[in-house]
């Protein structure tokens, strides 16, 4: 073992060395300065490995042979092996990262460059609060020295903000430890907090002085401007140093010197400072636009994250460690790649990181690292979240959970517009730029630490258990081969997945509900996966996100514990989010959507914390006894749900997602995904139970939700011009009769509920999977384009028609089947108002539907259509293979409604159904799906013998050309008969879909981003207001802790 | 005594916050910074002061048993390597205004705000 | 007008934590723990009569260490940022001829103040001083050649040269004492000594002059980089 000493020795005496070494022999120098940083590296790590393999005791490290207090001692224990190895790959990888640079500027700057690393290893390790400042000193001088490595003036100004600043605080720390030594006769920090510095105001002074020094070196909002500039000027190699390497030290350090104010309100007053920044850097960040700077405020606000963490440890006990690692090596990773990034584009606007498309590698990791930042899984940051947010409910810390979200929801604003605009925006031009190998391998590096950290953290957390690895496996692989033509990509994946399908369903056995879903979700996987065989290429990147939707999917019904669901449903989340994103148009849409979700994600996630709390059971199963805030709880819960099943008030991001998305994503995220939160909802409403006091309301309420959401959805879909928006809002409006069906909590109800469940499962994937199909071969959207495609299209027509005599209601087809149980159900339960808007809502359908079929596919051919041919076999295939299984389910729905039925029996003591072969009774009356099949089927086969024997004898009529009449209209879609049908009804009732509710949450985030400028103008750019920032923080947080305010 | 050093060091630290956040000529920022840095390592050193306390030179080895009267030496150790950091920080400082100078020509605090929101 | 109102209420605030702070203090009745330990043993454990000396140099010798690398930081960041090529220097520049006194006091005055500084840091262990202080005199020695004739050339590889040495000596001196003694930068790799005479306290003065001369260059660079500013062209 090579004693942690010589990290001094070496950083120092290499330093020292360089500077014998002029211009001749400075490639020896450069050699020596990585080989410096190389020694540092392997030091820390071998303490490391040392403390993790073989458990080793904590070395103390006696300088100049004498014990503390008397001579200054090292510490080298298993978090300081932790911390000193993360600064030191850090270190080592930007020295690479930054090679050509600091080459460039001489030895002069590799010197400071390995000062600065060393200084920061020291700080870390050293137990004595003098040479602490006396490092950190050192790190701040070195630190102001590498901002100047651009050269530029805007770093002299950062540079000398940066250093007004830390030597105001640094001045303010040793008046702190001038007094405390006087106090405690000590400089080691350990007897300094065993002299209970805090008992008495004259030495709880001392003690504040150095603890707010500490803080304004975290860099606090809003005193914290001057740390912003460094990040903005500094080049992002060093940005990358800063925030990586820096901030991980600072924090440590916090934490060493923490207890001196331990036994007051100090904790909670340090925890209340970092929820401030967390929220405040957040929140400025929503306005930036330079890279370098919202990564500066997204650093802070992580730091303020953790200092909060530290601050609460006294409620997270023996956690507070883990969490805050967790967070911590997230941060690490993703800021360092980030940094290492935006050194490589050079770019001035977050908007040229289109440019980042050209190199999928860096975009990849580019995605990665903004997902660990929010914290997605499997990155460790998840899991710290997860425990912090389980924690803080079972000790009934609600309002930090709170600020967390809320906070969390912020930083995920503009990182996904960052990302979007990435992945998506539009320009003209994508500025070239250059990745070479010595950049590239450190940001890679960083990726492979952060994929690592996570694997290594889910065994120490013990989530391995929780997770399924087989599904994430295959995820891999398929991105492994991603290079592949995508039909092998496609036959791969639907093999895969009906292998897991044949493997997960004997474990499904009595379990009816998830083998519906499991049915819905697998095999919606496979027949949607089969339509994109009509795809050529490679379609890069989709077949990965599609299957980590669908492993999520499948880990929701797999699901035990709420972490399991938690866990999957962000996954599915994430994988859905880039697949929405790949549309044309979908950015500003895949935006929306992502924001919703999380928001939903963090409703759910405070629902699950308050579950765990009541129980300190991970299971689902505790939200059938939430005691803490039950009401709220049930609430977030459904809200969450409501988030992925578009219901009012949360819907104004599925028009767009869907309708933009790719032919066959729509019907992915359509006919499957939205399932996904009726699930929840299913499993939420079972916890509830039915007259459970503390939903009554909500169930109502939700019932009413439900009801609107119908009429709104299908208002919405009647004015559409645009094929895919119809269907898109036809979506909202059949998941409103799906929300308004469970709500009941009645047996009828809920057979309604999964009757419609199933039925738009079916329904809306042959719709999506045809009209897509139709659209892409057409080349528009929109249907006035459109029109006479029944003779060029039959099978879609047929399919289409089926569709919609599904979604109409119509005997013999089992949406008739689904009217019928519910009108029953209404009746049943007495909601005869709600009833009554959705019956309205139910004839509003006939008119999209009438106005779908009819402008597509009857009418005038179009001129530019007349070679087009019927659309892809691919698509046709699980289309028809759908229309069999909706005849099946229409003339025999009683092997699936039973067992429907038989299994919500036990769950509801109001009246059931009674099944004699497929005759279904209730008291209201009777229905017998196939003897109406059979009366229907043979009405509608006589007549349409009869038609065909009539149109032999008809004649046919050439199409009649109106460009021809006259003059070709200036806006073709005027003469279109379908544009803009029913004017009248929307001149009647089109205030109903006047989008106030898109007006509202525009206005609410135009105010957001309002408040956030006005927030962003304390950075006015002056070193002196910096300065007053700083002072008047220290002066408030005096008063507010001693001063006696 | 130490009382008045003590005062004096602590109006010296005002005095240079004083300009730092007043002054608009950046090279007097510099000059009020030294001064606050003075104010510290005055305070310092009075905090080491003993009455009768000599300074911490011994003239012979201390017989076993009685400790020689001195002022506590660790202030002023501490109080040596503070000079020396502060004359990092200044030298480092002045450079900055050399450079902030050759850009802009004006050493007006205010038109160094380039940085902002 | 409103700022400066606030700066005043600002500094008011500070102004009470500072007499909260000056309330409360007593001053000391007698040495802490840990300045008493150094009062009794200091000279016995370290051999030197100056127990600042003794503290910084060996007690708290990463402090040093750590104070050292500060001044050569500082002249290595001063030095890449303030670096220029030759040609850009303005060798027209015209420049009023020093005064007579100070062109006779630099002549005179230089060679004893390098004299001094090298006294104080060989006798920092004895005396009040040492390296940082000696280091300072020679430096200021330099400045006076500087005032005296603005476009004097330092020496920079010289310079380099001493304070790379030096500093690597320092380095590996404190590496011996953690092979040969108690730990980095034990003292006792030398014999103490006599109390009191020049050839005690083990290392101390060994790693005392290193300061100085490591000090002196450092110092010395800085004020030469500086003064070289005002030859250049804009």
């Amino acid at each position: 073992m090579v004693a942690p000493i010589y990290i001094i020795a070496i950083a120092l005496g290499l330093a020292f060395t360089m500077g014998l070494f002029g211009k001749q022999l400075k490639n020896i120098a450069g050699v020596l300065f990585i080989a410096g940083l190389g020694s540092l590296t392997f030091i820390s790590g071998q303490w490391l490995w040392n403390f993790m393999v073989n458990s080793a005791a904590t070395e103390i490290i006696y300088t100049a042979g004498f014990k503390p207090p008397f001579a200054i001692v090292l510490q080298m224990g298993f978090e300081e092996a932790v911390l000193t190895t993360m600064i030191n790959v850090a270190g080592l990888l930007g020295a690479l990262y930054l090679f050509p640079l600091l080459d460039k500027k001489g030895n002069n700057a590799m010197m400071v460059y390995l000062i600065f690393i060393m200084s920061t290893n020291v700080a870390v390790m050293t137990s004595d609060i003098f040479n602490l400042f006396v490092f950190t000193e050192v790190e701040s001088i070195a630190l102001a020295g590498l901002i100047l490595l651009t050269g530029q003036s805007k770093a002299f100004q950062a540079g000398m903000k940066y250093l007004i600043v830390s030597g105001i605080s640094s001045g303010l720390l040793l008046l702190g430890i001038i007094f405390a030594y006087q106090f405690s006769g000590s400089l080691t920090i350990i007897d300094m907090i065993n002299a209970n510095l805090w008992a008495v105001k004259a030495s709880s002074i001392a003690a504040f002085l150095l603890i707010v020094a500490f803080i304004i070196e975290m860099k606090p909002f809003p005193a914290n401007g001057w740390g912003i500039d460094v990040y903005t000027a500094a080049h992002p190699g060093i940005g990358a140093m800063v925030s990586a390497a820096g901030a991980s030290a600072s924090l440590y350090v916090f934490y060493k010197v923490m207890p001196l104010v331990n036994g007051n309100d100090w904790y909670y007053f340090i925890a209340l400072i970092g929820a401030i920044t967390f929220v405040g850097s957040n929140l400025v960040a929503t306005r930036q636009e330079n890279p370098n700077r919202l990564l500066g405020y997204s650093s802070i606000g992580q730091v303020g994250f953790l200092m909060m963490i530290l601050g609460l440890q006294d409620v997270l006990g023996e956690r507070t460690l883990i969490i805050s690692f967790s967070i911590l090596i997230s941060h690490y990773a993703a800021k360092a790649g980030l940094f290492w990034i935006s050194g490589i584009l050079n770019a001035e606007n977050i908007k040229d990181w289109s440019a980042l498309r050209k190199n999928p590698i860096l975009l990849f990791l580019f995605g990665a690292f903004l997902f660990a930042l929010i914290g997605f899984p499997p990155f460790p940051s998840f899991f710290g979240k997860w425990e912090l947010i389980m924690t803080l409910s079972q000790t009934g810390n609600y309002s930090w959970i709170v600020v967390i979200l809320v906070a969390s929801f912020i930083e995920g604003i503009y990182l996904f517009r960052w990302l979007g605009y990435a992945i998506k925006l539009d320009h003209a031009q994508l500025p070239a730029f250059k990745t070479p190998w010595y950049q590239l391998i450190p940001i890679m590096s960083m990726g492979l630490i952060l994929f690592g950290m996570s694997a290594y953290l889910t065994h120490v957390f013990n989530f391995g258990p929780a997770i399924n690895y087989i599904p994430l496996l295959f995820v891999l692989a398929i991105f492994a081969i991603d290079f592949l033509p995508a039909y092998i990509k496609n036959t791969v994946s639907i093999a895969g997945i009906a292998y897991y399908t044949y493997y997960l369903w004997p474990s499904l056995e009595n379990d009816l509900l998830r083998q519906i879903f499991i049915g819905i979700f697998l095999g919606g996987a496979i027949l949607t996966l089969v339509a994109g065989y009509a795809k050529k290429g490679t379609r890069a990147g989709f077949y990965p996100m599609a299957l980590m939707m669908f492993a999520g999917l499948v880990g929701l019904i797999e699901a035990k514990s709420m972490l399991q669901f938690f866990f999957n449903w962000e996954l599915m989340t994430a994988g859905s989010y880039f697949l929405i994103i790949r549309g044309k148009r979908s950015m500003p849409h895949a935006y929306s959507y992502i924001l919703f979700s999380i928001a939903g994600a963090y409703a759910i996630l405070m629902g699950f914390g308050l579950a765990y709390g009541s129980q300190l059971n991970g299971n689902l199963d505790a939200l059938s006894q939430i005691s803490l805030l039950p009401a709220l709880a049930y609430s977030l819960l459904a809200v969450g749900f409501m988030t992925k099943t578009a219901s009012l008030g949360l819907h104004i991001w599925l028009p767009g997602a869907h309708g933009e998305a790719e032919s066959d994503v729509s019907p992915m995220v359509s006919a499957i995904l939205l399932k996904a939160g009726v699930f929840g909802l299913i499993l939420l409403f079972l916890s509830i139970g039915v007259d459970n006091p503390n939903a009554t309301t909500l169930l109502y309420v939700l019932g009413w939700v439900g009801a609107l959401t119908t009429l709104i959805g299908n208002m919405g879909a009647v004015f559409q011009e645009d094929a895919k928006r119809l269907l898109a809002y036809s979506s909202i409006g059949q998941l409103g009769y799906i929300l308004f069906a469970f709500t009941f909590m009645t047996h009828m109800g809920w057979l309604a509920g999964f009757t419609y469940t199933i039925n738009h499962f079916m329904f809306k994937a042959i719709l999506f999977l045809v009209i897509g199909g139709i659209v892409v071969k057409l080349g528009t959207h929109n249907m006035y384009e459109m029109g006479g495609m029944i003779k060029k299209m039959p099978f879609s027509f047929i399919a289409v028609l089926i569709s919609i005599i599904v979604i109409g209601g119509i005997p013999p087809l089992s949406g008739f089947a689904g009217k019928w149980l519910f009108y029953n159900a209404v009746i049943e339960k007495g909601w005869y108002f709600q009833g009554a808007i959705i019956f309205f809502a139910g004839i509003v359908a006939f008119l999209y539907l009438f106005k779908l079929i009819y402008s597509v596919f009857l009418g005038q051919l179009k001129d530019n259509h007349r070679n087009v041919k019927e659309i892809s076999a691919w698509i046709l295939i699980p289309s028809y293979i759908l229309i069999i299984g909706i005849m099946i389910f229409s003339a025999f729905p009683q092997y699936i409604l039973q067992p429907i039925s038989d299994m919500i029996a036990p769950h509801f003591q109001s009246e059931t159904i009674t099944w004699t072969g497929s005759l279904a009774t209730t008291s209201l009356g009777y229905w017998d799906a196939t003897t109406i099949m059979i009366v229907v089927g043979t009405a509608f086969m006589l007549l349409l013998g009869w038609l065909i024997w009539l149109s032999a004898k008809a004649q046919k009529v050439e199409q009649f050309n109106i460009v021809f009449a006259a003059e070709r209209p200036f806006r073709p879609e005027t003469t279109h008969v379908s544009y803009n049908i029913y004017a009248g009804y929307q001149k009647a009732l089109g205030w109903i879909v006047a989008p106030g509710i898109t007006n509202f949450w525009n206005t609410m985030s135009t105010n957001l981003l309002e408040f956030a400028g006005w927030t962003r103008r304390i950075y006015s750019g002056s070193i002196q207001n910096y300065t007053l920032h700083v002072i008047l923080f220290i002066v408030v947080f005096y008063l507010i802790s001693i001063g006696g305010l | 005594m130490e009382y008045i050093i003590l005062i004096t060091g602590l109006a010296l630290i005002l005095m240079g916050l004083y300009g730092i956040m007043y002054i608009k000529n950046i090279f007097r920022i510099v000059i009020a910074f030294a001064l606050f840095d003075t104010g510290i390592n005055i305070v310092m050193v009075t905090i080491g002061y003993l009455r009768n306390g000599m300074a911490p030179i011994l003239d012979k080895m201390p017989t076993e048993g009685t400790t020689p009267a001195i002022v506590d030496p660790v202030p002023q150790a501490l109080v040596l390597t503070s000079i020396v950091i502060g004359l990092g920080v200044s030298a480092l400082m002045l450079t900055y205004v050399l450079k902030l100078y050759e850009d802009k020509k004006s050493l007006d605090i205010n038109s160094f705000k380039d940085l902002k929101w | 007008m409103l700022k400066k109102i606030l700066i005043l209420f600002l500094l008011a605030g500070v102004g009470l934590i500072f007499f909260d702070l000056f309330q409360s203090y007593q001053s000391a009745s007698e040495l802490t723990t840990t300045a008493k330990y150094y009062a009794d043993n200091g000279a016995k454990e370290v051999g030197a009569a100056n127990l600042v000396s003794a503290i910084v140099v060996t007690y708290r010798g990463l402090d040093t260490l750590g104070e050292v690398s500060i001044l050569f930081v500082t002249a290595a960041i001063i030095s890449f940022v303030l670096k220029h090529k030759p040609e850009e220097e303005d060798k027209n520049r015209v420049i009023k001829p020093a005064s007579e006194i100070l062109n006779t006091a630099t002549v005179f005055l230089t060679p004893v103040m390098i004299m001094v500084g090298i006294y104080i840091f060989i006798n920092g262990h004895l005396t009040p001083g040492g390296g940082f202080q000696g280091g300072a005199v020679i430096a200021s020695a330099v400045l006076l050649i500087f005032l005296a004739n603005p476009k004097f050339h330092l020496n920079h590889s010289i310079i380099a040269f001493v304070e790379s040495i030096s500093g690597v000596a320092f380095v590996v001196v404190g590496a011996l004492g953690l092979i040969m003694a108690g730990g980095f930068l034990d003292n006792r790799i030398l014999g103490l000594g006599e109390f009191g005479t020049l050839f005690s306290a083990g290392a101390l003065p060994i790693i005392y002059i290193f300061i100085g001369l490591k000090v002196g260059a450092e110092l010395s660079n800085i004020v030469g980089i500086l003064a070289q500013e005002q030859n250049i062209k804009n």
